[in-house]
């Protein structure tokens, strides 16, 4: 997709960009996964932490009632105070000097004494006074109603959250001759010792419904109190029990509990932790995993571009060999140890160019080989066998009495001479745009108008023949010079519809002609033999009637072509259309 | 008590020449020793009898006992008379004298009197805090160390055993000799135990642990 957004002129650009992209994402993708998974099982471990703060924060006041029942049994038994209760009327100074001995004993700061029939007798408490103690009654009733040997609850004492028990001073047991309450507040001291146990932040505030809403003890600065105590729950999340408060600009977990309150609305505890504490050593890691990720990221950009570099310098050498190969030029070779697929190219590229090679060379050969005009004619088309009909003159030529002369002479020398002669034959006949079809031994078979077409092709195949015969003389004459004996031939011209085209096997063929044509040709040729017709070159009515205008030529008379029942006018010809002969037979 | 002391001190003086012996008290970290008791009891004569009107008081006000240790002769009378608005049960569980004296109330004054010599120490049965020592001595010639830890005794000349008390020490003894007008002086060193007290609870607030 990359490709098609942002056209990359380079490959190694592409390449950089795919690899250190994909990388990029995936880290970003892993960072951002990582970060909120983090968050969440902070969320959830604050939760797990504040359900457990709620449970330490009851089991401590449990605790607590648990303590100060105990010690109030146990002063309720102490002898020192029942003397003071004989005395009638109770001496209520040293009664309260007393309990506040007490107070040092049990360690709960309010100790009262109820007479059996509710009168306030002693409260070690001075500033609450004994219109506060309204819940310590509450609780005696209760405990009487239900014929208990204690009681406990949570309450307001002077406007201050307090746990509060009360046991029967008996005397003997069971009878009740008092009654002793404890009450413990549950202040900011108490906060702070849950905080310390917990390391939850917790905040007791008055009945969220209640207009005159109240932080009652916290250990959060009064400004995030404040907004805590006013915070009204809305919806919750179902797999948590908390939900997330912002204070002072920084969420925090909290969890509201109720705690329920003696004969009146429940007060609500809050306690939470913040987020950004319970995540600092998961950021501190998020941190580092950045900063792998960063070096992460650049070392694979350097690798992307190491392999990009990689590929596409042997890329670039690719295509200035390419160019060197357009242009000709098969000597250079790639050199690139590799073994991937840029090895294997360059291995292609390098077999290709020989291959190259290989095949210009071939066709220089074929040009040597089989005249231009066929090895183009073989190079272009398909190399199949069949034809076509077509007019085509064919000339044969062959030497006299060769066979015997070469007997005379070594066969190197031989050979030189045939060379020389038929390499000055073969120059005319190509002079004259005839294709040389094959050599057959000393004699020569040549086309005029195939492969290629030509409408004078008669006339050319009979000038060709005219300097042929002066060519031979020429040539007679140097040989004479040497002191070599000299060369006579024949030369017999025909144009006829043949079929012309590839001949042979399937896996070797001619370009050649075949036909009646092709054999009366080399009728006519041999006809030269003859000494009744005293010349050298003979040609067909047929090639005769192909030049325009028609030359002299003296007839020899009708021949007959074997399989035709029709005889065909043969004509001698001079070289230059001289009557005289040119040359001794 | 202090007058008591100086009137009971003055009856011996006139009777025999006198030596002035005086002792310097200090703790085992160097610090002078306030409220420590030092005695001489005679080794080569009986002590004189006290006498049957000596009498010392250990007020209790404002829910105290007002003198943290106070010394009487063997056989005074101790009276402990309550100068406070609320009733006070004192009793004592040392060796020398165990008794208590149930509540009574503000304007009375219970009395005891203890023969046995040794370190009492009182308390109320209803204020814990509440806490005075009785040193009981076999002697009239007896004297509680000033803020810097010293103290004078005149007494007849004589062979003595030099007591020290504290209660946060035990009780140290040492043999010393006065002579005839000339001036005897001691340093004695105590190791003291750390001051540990019930806090007094003022019942002003509630709240804190």
């Amino acid at each position: 997709m990359a490709f098609r957004i942002f056209r990359f002129r380079r490959f190694s650009t592409q390449l950089l960009f795919l690899l250190a992209g994909l990388f990029a994402v995936v880290q970003i993708s892993v960072y951002l996964l990582v970060a909120r998974a983090n968050k969440n099982n902070a969320i959830e471990h604050i939760d797990q932490n504040l359900r457990i703060g709620a449970k330490i924060f009851r089991q401590n006041l449990s605790e607590r009632i648990d303590f100060l029942t105990g010690s109030a049994k146990v002063m309720s038994a102490d002898a020192a105070i029942k003397p003071l209760l004989m005395q009638d009327p109770v001496d209520k100074g040293t009664l309260r000097s007393t309990l506040l001995s007490y107070t040092e004993r049990v360690k709960a700061p309010v100790i009262t004494l109820f007479s059996t029939e509710g009168e306030l007798l002693a409260l070690t408490d001075n500033v609450l006074g004994a219109e506060n103690v309204g819940p310590f009654r509450f609780l005696i009733r209760q405990a009487t109603e239900g014929d208990k040997e204690q009681a406990s609850g949570y309450s307001y004492l002077g406007g201050k959250l307090h746990v509060l028990v009360v046991v029967p001073l008996y005397a003997p047991f069971p009878t009740v001759a008092g009654w002793f309450g404890l009450a413990y507040p549950i202040d900011t001291a108490f906060a702070n010792a849950i905080k310390n146990t917990t390391l939850l932040d917790v905040t007791f505030t008055s009945n969220p419904d209640e207009p005159n809403l109240r932080v009652l003890s916290t250990t959060l600065n009064p400004a995030m109190a404040g907004a805590v105590a006013r915070h009204t729950t809305v919806t919750k999340d179902a797999s948590l029990r908390s939900e997330m408060l912002s204070l002072d600009g920084e969420p925090y977990v909290t969890l509201f509990e109720p705690l329920e309150l003696l004969g009146e609305a429940p007060a609500r505890i809050a306690l939470q932790r913040s987020l950004a504490t319970e995540l600092a050593p998961a950021r501190e890691l998020e941190k580092v995993v950045l900063v792998i990720s960063l070096a992460a990221l650049i070392a694979a950009t350097l690798a992307a571009l190491w392999i990009a570099r990689g590929v596409s310098r042997p890329m670039q050498q690719l295509a200035g060999h390419t160019k060197l190969v357009a242009a000709g030029d098969y000597t250079q070779r790639i050199e690139l140890p590799r073994e991937d697929e840029l090895g294997q190219l360059a291995t292609a590229f390098n077999q290709m160019t020989a291959g190259l090679a290989e095949r210009d060379r071939v066709r220089n050969l074929l040009g040597m080989v089989v005249s231009p005009e066929i090895a183009t004619q073989l190079l272009q088309s398909d190399l199949k066998l069949g034809g076509e009909e077509r007019e085509v003159t064919i000339l044969f030529c062959d030497l006299r009495d060769f066979t015997s002369f070469s007997e005379k002479m070594p066969p190197s020398e031989v050979l030189a001479l045939l060379n020389r002669y038929l390499d000055r034959m073969s120059t005319i006949i190509e002079r004259h745009g005839g294709v040389i079809d094959k050599f057959i031994g000393d004699a020569i078979m040549a086309l005029f108008g195939a492969p290629v077409a030509a409408p004078d092709a008669p006339a050319r195949a009979v000038a060709a023949a005219r300097d042929m015969a002066r060519a031979l003389e020429s040539l007679n004459a140097e040989l004479r010079g040497e002191g070599r004996p000299m060369l006579a031939f024949g030369i017999g011209i025909n144009s006829a519809r043949v079929v012309a085209g590839n001949m042979g096997s399937k896996t070797r063929l001619n370009y050649t002609v075949i036909g009646d044509g092709v054999n009366l040709a080399s009728r006519l040729e041999g006809l030269t033999k003859e000494p009744a017709y005293a010349t050298p070159i003979i040609v067909s009515e047929a090639t005769l009637a192909g030049i325009t205008p028609r030359p002299f030529a003296r007839e020899l008379g009708e021949v007959k072509v074997k399989g035709k029942s029709d005889a065909v006018k043969i004509f001698a010809l001079t070289p230059k259309g001289e009557s005289r002969m040119p040359y001794s037979v | 008590m202090k007058p008591v002391i100086i009137l009971l001190l003055l009856t011996h003086i006139v009777s025999a020449s006198a030596a002035e012996f005086s002792c310097t008290i200090t703790s085992n970290k160097g610090e002078p020793v306030a409220e420590a008791v030092i005695s001489l009891v005679p080794l080569d004569a009986a002590a004189p009898p006290v006498s049957a009107t000596a009498q010392v008081e250990i007020v209790q006000q404002s829910q105290e006992f007002t003198s943290y240790i106070t010394v009487v002769q063997s056989g005074t009378k101790v009276v402990f008379p309550n100068h406070d608005t609320v009733q006070h049960h004192i009793y004592s569980l040392s060796k020398p004298k165990k008794f208590e004296l149930p509540l009574y109330n503000p304007g009375q004054a219970e009395s005891i009197v203890i023969d046995i010599p040794g370190l009492v120490t009182i308390g109320c049965n209803i204020h814990d805090w509440m806490i005075t020592h009785l040193v009981v001595v076999p002697t009239p010639w007896f004297a509680k160390s000033d803020a810097q830890g010293s103290a004078k005794i005149t007494a007849p000349a004589g062979r003595y055993r030099l007591e020290i008390w504290h209660p946060r020490g035990t009780m140290t003894a040492k043999e010393i000799t006065l002579a005839d007008n000339s001036a005897a002086n001691e340093v004695v060193t105590l190791t003291l135990k750390p001051d540990r007290r019930v806090r007094r609870a003022l019942g002003a607030k509630s709240g804190g642990y």
